[in-house]
């Protein structure tokens, strides 16, 4: 079981953008965890110093009581997972199966291991039929697809999803968000960096959101999607459910149907 | 990931508002007058008193000086020593090694050599530290310039630091997913390999998009185009340009008249 703690963190890139001033966080194994925020705020600079992509400037991240100053990012790669922003960036073999092994076979799994590890991972993100197809030969979305399932093929306790589902349509999302509840019953810890709040509102217990490099908010979905007036200062808007709960004067925050409802009735 | 699209540096010099087509001439003309030259010393001489005097001028001195020290000095300093060894000229030996002789005749015609090729590369050096790819190429499209040819040679200056850039994103990917590039020597070449095919084939796509976006843009229309940015052309750099022509000019005299 292996827990993330980020301790004062601070990077400034080579250019001299101040992207982190100062972030402390904890996140226990098993949790899954939305990131939040305006473009810009530093999401994608944050969730690269987990697997050691960026190394702090000042402050330290450990991964399971590794400081990933010292581990090596290939090392690092056995315990966390990153899914890139742009898949582009991410894919460069010339079949999906390859791709897809490319991860356990650098992890030193066996023969064995790493075909039962590629045919789950094609099997969740529904690539089964494309294993020979080359990668730039799909349709953004599938290749957006590729870029998860060369990541879960690891099978690393923690996965980080950096803006799964941009431009993905409802199906593509609805897919994403049953990877991720699969996941979750494994036991992984998921990070997902989105913009899309409705996601972010019915797949995470916990939300955490940035505003220029720095936390603005962290706490249970409820509480953090709560707090309109300040999620606005990093450009958040609330799901609409929740902010229409707001004008009624429900009680308690709201953010999914069977919530509205309940708390309507109770009214 | 930001890209840095040439080797340009972004400052405020007297060397950055020349116009391009006078740095041009001046890295052309220190070269042809180095290489003309009937005397060895003229481009020890360039060295001293124009090339590293501009890098102070245009203030890329730390990475002119950074590029000189590892790239430019090793490089001629390699070829110095095997044209010393490996010039059968002369007969005025000055020491032996081995079977090698080292006349006072190779001597000098391997230092000439060497200081030409330095005086090459660094003038060109210093004009694409002070001179933004796309300044030039408008600069030179408008005074005529086939743009297809713009196009060539923009793409070109682009190519290195483009591929840098790819081949770093494409190594942080496979770094990520456990792929061991540091450590070892065969470490480091055998994760070279699976660099090449994604380089080389992204690359491609990437030229191909690039001529589909500029083609939407117009790039093959005839009609007459129009510049956004102003590129002055003072009378200095008129004068200076002249100048460097007459300084050529005067170099290939100074040749004939001596032989
Ligand atoms: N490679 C880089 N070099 C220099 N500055 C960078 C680099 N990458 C990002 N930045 C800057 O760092 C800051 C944080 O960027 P980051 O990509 O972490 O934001 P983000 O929250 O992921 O935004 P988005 O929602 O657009 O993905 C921004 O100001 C950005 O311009
Ligand atoms: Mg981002």
């Amino acid at each position: 079981m292996i827990k993330i703690e980020i301790q004062d963190l601070h990077y400034t890139y080579p250019g001299g953008v101040e992207a982190l001033r100062g972030i402390s966080l904890t996140i226990k194994p098993g949790e899954q965890v939305a990131m939040v925020g305006q473009n810009g705020s530093g999401k994608t600079t944050l969730v690269k110093h987990l697997n050691g992509l960026l190394q702090p400037t000042s402050g330290s991240v450990l991964i399971g009581g590794w400081d990933t100053k010292k581990a090596a990012v290939a090392k690092l790669a056995a315990r966390v997972g990153y899914v890139f922003q742009n898949p582009d960036e991410q894919l460069f073999s010339s079949t999906v199966g390859m791709e897809v092994a490319f991860g356990p076979h650098n992890l030193g799994y066996g023969d064995e291991k790493v075909s039962a590890l590629v045919k789950d991972a094609l099997a969740l993100t529904e690539l089964s039929d494309k294993t020979a197809t080359n990668p730039y030969d799909l349709s953004a979305t599938w290749r957006k697809m590729v870029a998860l399932a060369s990541i879960i093929s690891m099978d690393t306790e923690i996965v980080i999803f950096d803006e799964p589902t941009t431009g993905q349509d409802a199906l593509s999302v609805a897919r994403i968000a049953n990877i991720i509840a699969e996941l979750r019953k494994r036991g992984k810890t998921v990070i997902t960096i989105t913009h899309d709040i409705d996601f972010c509102a019915e797949n995470f217990e916990r939300v955490i959101a940035l505003s220029q490099g720095q936390v603005l908010l962290d706490g249970t979905a409820n509480e953090v999607l709560g707090q309109e007036n300040i999620l606005a200062q990093t450009y958040v808007d609330p799901p609409q459910l929740t902010r229409l709960g707001k004008r009624l004067r429900l009680k308690e925050t709201v953010r999914n149907q069977e919530e509205f409802l309940a708390a309507l009735k109770k009214k | 990931m930001r890209e840095r699209l040439s080797f340009y540096v972004k400052r405020e010099s007297f060397l950055h508002h020349l116009n391009p087509l006078t740095k041009l001439t001046l890295a052309f003309g220190l070269v042809f007058a180095a290489f003309l030259s009937p005397w060895y010393w003229t481009p020890s001489f360039f060295v001293l008193f124009a090339i590293i005097p501009l890098s102070f001028i245009g203030k890329v001195q730390r990475e002119y000086f950074g590029a000189a020290l590892r790239l430019i000095l090793p490089a001629a300093g390699f070829l110095f020593l095997m044209q010393s060894f490996f010039q059968p000229i002369g007969v005025k030996v000055i020491f032996k090694f081995w079977f090698l002789d080292i006349t006072q005749e190779s001597l000098m015609f391997a230092f000439t050599n060497a200081s030409r090729i330095f005086v090459m590369v660094s003038s060109f050096t210093l004009f694409l530290l002070t001179t933004h790819p796309s300044e030039l190429m408008s600069d030179l499209t408008r005074r005529g310039l086939p743009s297809q040819f713009a196009y060539v040679i923009i793409s070109t200056i682009q190519i290195i630091p483009q591929m840098q850039a790819k081949a770093q994103t494409i190594i942080a990917a496979q770094r990520s997913r456990g792929l061991d590039t540091q450590g070892s020597f065969f470490n480091r070449i055998g994760a070279l390999v699976p660099l090449v095919g994604p380089l080389v084939f992204g690359s491609l796509v990437e030229v191909e998009e690039r001529a589909i976006a500029i083609e939407a843009r117009g790039f093959t229309s005839t009609s007459i185009k129009t510049s956004l940015r102003e590129i002055p052309d003072t009378r200095f750099d008129k004068m200076f340009r002249w100048f460097l022509i007459l300084l050529v000019i005067a170099v290939i005299a100074a040749r004939i008249w001596l032989s």
